[in-house]
């Protein structure tokens, strides 16, 4: 929960109790005021109540009646004494005019009974007084009368008293029951009270517990807090707004070389902050006071330095909070000593470095060692193959073919270990292009049979299911793959069977291809198979000395799978034999004519060609020489760039081989002379003639007018392939001559491998779009500007040569050749069929 | 009257042996009817060992004169007569209680400290006129009820009396 949630539940529960204190202050203040009130209305009927009015009212009345009595008793004395009947007669008649006057008997004097006595005693009063006025012997002679009178008088003065009384006793009873009724509301009120400060004692009750459970709370959190920052591991420095410190935990103490009672109170800067940080320090705690941005707080881990006691400056890493607390605002921050961290950091970044430079150290050695190798291993395996060629005996013969066996051999595991740089350095690329896998899988199992023969081992393959011979996949990698599986199965398995199952899973746009590789040989430990497809992993078995390898081969497999986005495995139980698997997603193609063979060179009538091999290396020049001549070509040599660009100066040649890394001026920027001179062989097709096996690098070969790649070591046969591939193409085109093949797809699928296949669709995007566009041109009437014409043809046909579109390529050369020498019908009649070709080229290079 | 001349006698010898012999001395005996007959512990006299005195001597100890209501009567009343106090001075009262007595032989308790200046008078005339016994006279105790809220309980109200004709005084 955060701060705010926790002040504004306080708030709640404050303005809760705020409303509880106002209602009982209320309800206490009502029921005070109704006792204050109801008591003073009983100390009011209290006192009416106990009032002498009533009482004296009765008392005047009865005194009245007693005044009449004493009267009456004066004129029944004998002798009678006048004056004394005076008197008494007055003092009655003082009381009667009380009772008439007083306003204590108004409301007697409104009750009729009362008036009729009244009325009675006044009318005696009213005929006595003459009498009593009278002279003495007036008096004497009334007495008799006065004494009837008084008699019947007297009646009605007891009436006047009783009367009164009774009046007096009824208004005492309703007096009397109001003080009642008033008595029972006071209870009432009384007992409204007493329920109100109950239900004030229940509520302050509660608030009091709910304030203990609150400070037991506030004390357990604060006990709890207290033990985590003793027991942190990080120091924990609480400080002021003002940067004293409160508090300095044991890990803090134990980080700074302080004890906690030596610094509380003290400011933070003197203490820990090194010197040169402390004006940033307090502009930082000035800012914050301000209420400014802060840097720091509540930003996350931060790494600063520090200083100890004994002076030493150290990194740590802290995160600062602030919090709002009665006494302001504080800032805790939570430290850690990283002295060691960064030092391991330091150490782990240079190991690193050095790793990463090795790696790349690696890398660059391995590829220079390749090339340096396979450059002898070229002069060794060409002098081989022309040494095959003179009159040897038969052991010599032998030699010469275990020489090359074991040349060979060491060429593959250079071709390994570059694999395996390429594919570690992500530079390996794959193709993907139509394919027939039954013919693929026949040849592997084909060229195997004979090594399974010698094993008795019986060697087939079949489909499961549905077969699915046209795919688009990387054949090259797809055969290197298989035959490695194969290859090891048959060589590890003896009087067996090894069986090539292969199964094609339709799964949506793709199809999942399974290849099961099962033998009958020894088998494998777990521990070999699970690890088998490690880097320099050999079986460990008794055939050792029979199957030995480098280790890779499994590896470069598994390496090649992964770049198809496949995947590999085995399952092998130790002496019942090995099943290898392959899953490969590629997906169907449409067949594809299958090209005609090349006839062999040597059955092959080609024409002496003049040939210009560019080559610094002289044994691989003379192997190279020695093997055009024995084809019967005429062979220029030039031993750097700078000579082959001269020579080629000097005369038409029918075809270049140029070597790439050569002193004075490399091949490549030879290439680029040539072809941007008007010597005779500016045309003329070059070959790379390159150890060079990075792919990437073989497109800039193209790019710099190249028209194909020539790998060493250099066989009779690929050098056979691009003579006859590229000569016979400049030669002068005659009407009866064999229409060009439109696309030649080996050299389309190099392109490809070397373009990639993204790179590939973009270039022949590009190239489709330009062609589309030269023939649009071809149209607009300024085409029929031979000297414009020209050039424009000679840079379409090296675009088509790129993509192997050999009819396109001649027909542009050709029409080059035409309008360079002003042949005008010859370039309309070659102009009519560029349409027809670029439909049908269009068709394949897509 | 032998009996009242060896009052009179009696009281004068007295007057002269006493410190208070000059006022003694003033005090003559009633020449009209006697409105007052004060008995008790008193040294002024001048009759036999009471002090009588007739409207005259009661007017010339001094009168006093109010306006109230009182609770017998109808309406506002103007009361004058000689204050309590004139005549607690003209007996040295300063403490004690006097019985007072009507007519019918009616007696209340007043105690002296009643005895004030502003405080009740004996009444001798209601409204200008003299009060006769029907008009509850001669002689009336009447407290200024209307001014002094005090006055206006039962314990004041049973002190009013009236038809009053004799004090004794109880130190």
């Amino acid at each position: 929960m955060s701060n705010r949630d926790l002040t504004y539940l306080a708030m709640k529960s404050k303005q809760r109790n705020k409303a509880g204190r106002t209602f009982a202050v209320l309800s206490g203040l009502l029921a005070f005021s109704a006792i204050i009130f109801l008591a003073f209305s009983v100390t009011k009927e209290i006192r009416l109540l106990g009032s002498a009015n009533s009482d004296n009212v009765q008392w005047q009345l009865s005194q009245t009646e007693v005044e009449f009595l004493e009267f009456s008793k004066t004129l029944a004395e004998l002798p009678v004494d006048l004056a004394n009947v005076r008197q008494r007669f007055d003092i009655f008649y003082s009381r009667i005019t009380t009772v008439l006057q007083a306003t204590v008997f108004e409301e007697l004097r409104d009750d009729e009974h009362f008036q009729t006595s009244l009325d009675a005693v006044q009318t005696f009063l009213r005929l006595s007084v003459p009498l009593i006025d009278g002279d003495d012997a007036a008096l004497l002679a009334a007495l008799p009368d006065l004494r009837q009178s008084s008699i019947q008088t007297r009646r009605d003065v007891r009436d006047l008293s009783n009367g009164g009384l009774d009046l007096f006793a009824t208004a005492s009873d309703k007096q009397r029951s109001a003080v009642a009724a008033t008595m029972i509301e006071l209870a009432a009120v009384l007992a409204i009270l007493i329920g109100v400060l109950a239900v004030a004692v229940l509520y302050l009750n509660r608030l009091l517990r709910a304030l203990t459970r609150r400070e037991h709370q506030q004390h357990q959190t604060s006990t709890r807090m207290n033990a985590i920052i003793s027991s942190s591991l990080d120091g924990v420095i609480v400080i002021d707004a003002q940067g004293s410190i409160l508090t300095f935990s044991p890990a803090a103490e134990a980080i700074f070389g302080y004890f906690a009672e030596d610094v509380v109170g003290r400011d933070l800067a003197t203490v820990i902050v090194p010197p040169k940080l402390r004006d940033v320090h307090y502009a930082g705690m000035e800012r914050m006071r301000n209420g400014g941005k802060k840097a720091v707080v509540g930003k996350g881990r931060v790494q600063l330095e520090a200083l100890r006691a004994n002076g030493e400056l150290f990194p740590i890493e802290m995160a600062i909070h602030s919090s709002i607390t009665t006494e302001g605002e504080i800032l805790i921050a939570f430290l850690r000593d990283i002295t060691k961290r960064v030092a391991d950091e330091v150490e782990l970044v240079a190991a690193r470095d050095a790793a990463v430079a090795g790696a790349k150290l690696k890398t660059e050695f391995l590829a220079t060692m390749s090339h340096e190798i396979r450059t002898p291993l070229n002069g060794l395996l060409g002098n081989l193959e022309l040494m095959s060629e003179t009159e040897l005996t038969q052991s010599q013969s032998r030699y010469v073919r275990n020489m090359d066996t074991s040349g060979r051999l060491l060429m593959r595991h250079i071709s390994d270990v570059l694999d395996i740089t390429r594919y570690d350095a992500g530079k390996m690329t794959t193709k993907s292009e139509p394919m027939d896998l039954s013919v693929l899988l026949q040849d592997i199992i084909d060229s195997q049979t004979s090594m399974a023969g010698a094993n008795q081992t019986t060697l087939s393959w079949g489909w499961d299911g549905a077969p699915q011979n046209w795919i688009k996949s990387d054949p090259d990698r797809l055969q290197h793959v298989l035959l490695n599986l194969i290859g090891n199965a048959v060589k590890f398995t003896r009087n067996g069977n090894v069986t090539l199952t292969v199964a094609a899973q339709p799964d949506g746009d793709v199809i999942q291809l399974g290849f099961t590789i099962s033998d009958t040989g020894p088998g494998m430990s777990a521990d070999l198979a699970g690890r088998v497809f490690d880097d320099f992993v050999t079986g460990n078995t008794a055939y050792d000395r029979d199957v030995g390898g480098t280790g890779l081969g499994l590896s470069i497999a598994k390496r090649f799978v992964s770049a198809m986005n496949g995947q590999i495995g085995v399952e092998s139980v130790l002496g019942s034999g090995s099943t290898f698997w392959v899953r490969l997603p590629v997906s169907a193609a449409q067949p594809v004519q299958r090209q005609p063979a090349l006839p062999p060179p040597a059955a092959r009538p080609i024409r002496p060609l003049q040939v210009l091999v560019v080559e610094d290396n002289e044994i691989n020049r003379t192997v190279v020489r020695d093997m055009l001549e024995k084809g019967g070509h005429r062979v220029t040599e030039a031993n750097d760039g700078r000579a082959g660009v001269t020579a080629a100066l000097s005369r038409r040649f029918d075809l270049i081989l140029m070597d790439i890394s050569m002193p004075v001026m490399d091949g490549r920027t030879a290439t680029r002379a040539i072809r941007r001179g008007t010597g005779p062989s500016a045309h003329t097709p070059i070959i790379a003639l390159t150890a060079n096996a990075m792919q990437e690098e073989q497109v800039n070969f193209l790019a710099d007018g190249m028209d194909g790649v020539l790998t060493k070591p250099l066989t009779k046969a690929a050098l056979a392939d691009v003579l006859g591939r590229h000569t016979g193409a400049v030669q002068p085109a005659t009407p009866q001559a064999a229409a060009p093949q439109v696309l030649n797809s080996e050299h389309n699928a190099e392109t490809r491998e070397i373009l990639g296949e993204s790179g590939y669709a973009r270039m022949s995007g590009v190239f489709v779009e330009e062609v589309e566009q030269f023939i649009l041109w071809l149209d607009d009437p300024a085409s029929h500007d031979l000297s414009a014409l020209a050039p424009q043809c000679h840079k379409f046909a090296g675009s088509a040569a790129v993509f192997g579109a050999t009819a396109l390529h001649t027909q542009l050369k050709e029409m080059e050749t035409a309008a360079k020498q002003g042949n005008d019908s010859a370039v309309m009649a070659l102009r009519s069929k560029l349409p027809a070709i670029w439909k049908a080229t269009r068709a394949l290079v897509d | 009257m032998l009996k009242m001349v060896l009052n009179t006698a009696m009281g004068a010898s007295l007057a002269l042996a006493c410190a208070t012999a000059a006022l003694a001395e003033d005090m003559a005996a009633p020449q009209g009817d006697v409105l007052l007959t004060v008995s008790g512990d008193i040294d002024v006299t001048n009759v036999g060992d009471t002090l009588q005195l007739d409207r005259e001597q009661l007017a010339a100890l001094g009168m006093t004169s109010f306006e109230t209501t009182t609770i017998w009567s109808d309406g506002i009343q103007t009361y004058e007569g000689t204050s309590l106090a004139a005549l607690a001075e003209l007996l040295g009262l300063t403490e004690g209680k006097i019985l007072a007595t009507a007519i019918n032989d009616y007696t209340v308790e007043i105690p002296v400290s009643d005895a004030v200046e502003g405080g009740p008078i004996i009444a001798v005339l209601m409204n200008g006129q003299e009060m006769s016994v029907r008009d509850k006279g001669p002689l009336w105790i009447v407290y200024p009820y209307d001014s002094n809220k005090d006055y206006r309980s039962e314990v004041v109200y049973s002190r009013s009396i009236w038809q009053l004709d004799r004090i004794e005084v109880i130190r």
